[in-house]
């Protein structure tokens, strides 16, 4: 699924190892989310939209809309 | 295995101990054996006493899952478990065929779980590459 974490994070001057302390995943976690290759839980999502503030679907595009 | 969460500690913590008690008793198993009059109830104590800490090693995966928090970690596991799973019962149905209709010598069974582990390690390279 596509999504715009890399530039919410390229937006605070945050790198992968920065995003995925505040997450509290693994880097590689953050590398697979942003490359869009795999798609988070709806408790891993609410948690990223949370953290930029902004709604899920904002951050997240399945495509459909 | 992701080691720097905190449940990638508490695996290793509780891994190394069952392999080092593993080592311990296999050793321990051959050496008890060598005696050709060894038999009865302590044959069998000391023939499954290496099997104990596999046993439990195959909980501690279970609890690594269970407490890892990190969910793309535990998927990546997950998944390479499911190629371990489908490796060793591939390996073992082939041999016990085998073993059934032309009487090749047969794989002992204790093999089924380095199979599971050495086919597990092995997916979980080719796991992560597919993410990356």
């Amino acid at each position: 699924m596509k999504n715009r974490l890399k530039v919410l994070r390229a937006e605070r001057d945050w790198s992968q190892a920065d995003l995925a302390e505040r997450l509290e995943v693994s880097r590689q976690t953050i590398n697979a989310l942003e490359t869009g290759k795999y798609d988070p839980s709806l408790p891993l999502a609410f948690r990223i939209a949370r953290l930029f503030g902004q709604p899920i679907e904002a951050i997240f595009d399945d495509g459909e809309a | 295995m992701n080691r720097h969460s905190p449940a990638g500690r508490r695996y290793l913590k509780r891994f190394i101990p069952a392999m080092v008690a593993y080592l311990v008793l296999i050793f321990g198993a051959s050496f008890a054996f060598r005696d050709p009059g060894l038999s009865g109830p302590l044959a069998w104590a000391i023939a499954v006493a290496p099997a104990l800490p596999i046993v439990a090693v195959i909980a501690i995966m279970g609890l690594y899952i269970k407490e890892e928090t990190d969910e793309f970690q535990r998927r990546i596991l997950i998944e390479s478990m499911l190629w371990g799973f489908g490796v060793t019962l591939t390996v073992t149905t082939v041999s016990g065929f085998l073993e059934m209709y032309v009487h090749t010598p047969g794989l002992q069974s204790f093999w089924a779980f380095p199979i599971f582990c050495l086919a597990m390690g092995v997916s979980q390279l080719f796991v992560r590459r597919r993410y990356r």
